[in-house]
């Protein structure tokens, strides 16, 4: 697999259903999380419920298409903006739906997709908007961080066409 | 459920207003401009020491470069009040919900009856009201003078203002009877102060169909009468069924067992924690939920169930 991508932003929060904050910069610690998030801090929506989301991304391609309303599903198109998604990173040019159990490079960091992102009706409840059927099949991926660093926009993101030895379905 | 994006807001400006009044004025602390509003809408304020309480939204919702709240101390109140006066000053971050309206504006011609801080969401709703020339008149009474509160009133109500100052011997005394007999059967009515002052409201209003009277409520409006028994929970999704005893909430023993549930006031008047059911005998005890609304939603912090109840979880 050969694709060069970048990440575009950082976003974390720190307690559920806060409101996500921007960051120039990030330091990912592998195993735990983005430090300052709310599932590093285990204060998360879905801490309880133990899962891979040290680091979420989601696609910038995908929010394009869903603000442009295509395919033609709500009768209008939906912006979700980056800080509205809830996913901490926000890339560009990445196929992260064929990215479940591979190794891929942030910058100095190297994440694995542990297993694709699925919509749900907390998001589209705290936006009041009806983005759950929009997100379907491209609501982004969640990843283990298998080697911790600093990341920053602007980095890039190649594959390493290397399995990983981390659980993914 | 319904649940709301906390942001981080900066005070922009505390001014002392009357006594033991002041207003916050909150901007975001990273973009221009905050989400939109309707008048008779409140926010969530998290406090740095954990407790959550609601304040009215007293700006102009046509300009979102901020939001202002008014908030008056209250020695005896559950210690909201007190925290914001002596911990947030300009500059302060502060965590406030994204607006809710419990309090909505309809369409015609209205009255509105405030007491004491009861007047804070009817100041955007009177000046909204009058903006397109239906406020017929607004009633303000308060224990103590509060000139400042009085002069924004009078921005937009000229006439139409009438104020009364209980401390005041000289001053003229509400008469609601006198209001709600002279008011045309086309009005609406919106009242917001002390329990007793909406129960005479409502009390001299029986006969008018309700959906012209419009209440909003600082406390829950708990049926006293209601002796707690302990009950079931059945979840629709799973048939897992949980015990609530008589002195826990269906909030509380969701939450022990793991279910991840928004809450907010935990006084059944901010309606964060309204959930569906589907089968059961609900004992309503919340503010919030109109007679059709109570029929398949219930507010779980406060409202319990005789038996069992099957909540759509």
């Amino acid at each position: 697999m050969s694709w060069n991508g970048k990440l575009l932003h950082i976003h974390i929060a720190p307690e559920a259903t806060y409101e996500m904050e921007e960051l120039a910069e990030a330091n990912l610690v592998a195993g735990k999380g983005i430090v300052g998030d709310r599932y590093y801090l285990g204060l998360g929506t879905y801490s309880p419920k133990p899962d891979c989301r040290e680091v979420t991304l989601i696609e910038s391609e995908a929010l394009d298409a869903i603000a442009r309303d295509d395919p033609p599903m709500q009768g209008a198109g939906i912006t979700i903006s980056s800080f509205e998604h809830r996913r901490n990173l926000t890339v560009q040019g990445v196929p992260l739906n064929h990215l479940v159990g591979y190794r891929f490079k942030i910058g100095e960091v190297i994440l694995s997709g542990g297993r694709l992102n699925f919509p749900c009706k907390y998001l589209e409840n705290l936006l009041d908007r009806p983005v759950f059927l929009p997100l379907y099949n491209r609501s982004g991926l969640n990843c283990w961080i298998e080697q911790g660093g600093v990341i920053r926009p602007g980095d890039e993101i190649v594959p390493l066409n290397q399995p990983s030895n981390k659980p993914h379905r | 459920m319904a649940v709301r994006v906390v942001m981080k807001l900066v005070i922009e400006k505390r001014e002392q207003l009357d006594g033991d009044l002041i207003r916050l004025w909150l901007r975001h602390s990273a973009r221009p401009t905050l989400p939109s509003w309707s008048p008779g809408a409140h926010v969530d304020i998290r406090l740095s020491n954990g407790k959550v309480r609601q304040y009215s939204l007293t700006s102009d919702p046509n300009d979102l470069s901020l939001y202002a709240i008014i908030v008056q101390r209250e020695e005896s109140g559950r210690g909201g009040s007190d925290w914001i006066h002596e911990s947030y000053f300009e500059g302060d971050e502060i965590r406030v919900s994204t607006p809710r309206n419990n309090f909505e504006l309809s369409p015609g011609k209205a009255i509105l009856i405030a007491g004491g801080i009861g007047v804070t969401p009817l100041i955007s709703m009177g000046r909204a009201l009058s903006e397109i020339q239906c406020l017929e008149s607004f009633h303000f009474c308060s224990q103590h003078s509060r000139p400042a509160i009085e002069r924004e009133l009078l921005e937009f109500c000229g006439d139409s203002l009438n104020t009364y100052i209980s401390e005041d011997p000289d001053a003229k005394r509400l008469d609601v009877s006198t209001i709600i007999e002279k008011a045309s059967s086309d009005l609406h009515i919106y009242c917001c102060g002390p329990e007793r002052l909406m129960l005479e409201v409502r009390k001299l209003t029986a006969d008018w169909n309700p959906d012209q009277l419009h209440f909003e409520l600082f406390n829950a409006n708990a049926d006293v009468q209601a002796k707690p028994e302990p009950f079931d929970i059945i979840i629709a999704s799973s048939g897992e069924t949980l015990r609530v005893s008589e002195n826990r909430s269906i909030l509380d023993v969701l939450r022990m067992a793991g279910y991840v549930v928004p809450s907010s006031c935990r006084q059944g008047i901010c309606g964060t924690c309204e959930c569906r059911y589907t089968a059961g005998e609900v004992i309503h005890q919340d503010s919030v939920l109109d007679l059709d609304a109570k029929q398949d939603r219930m507010m779980i912090c406060v409202s319990r169930a005789k038996v069992s109840v099957t909540l759509d979880l």
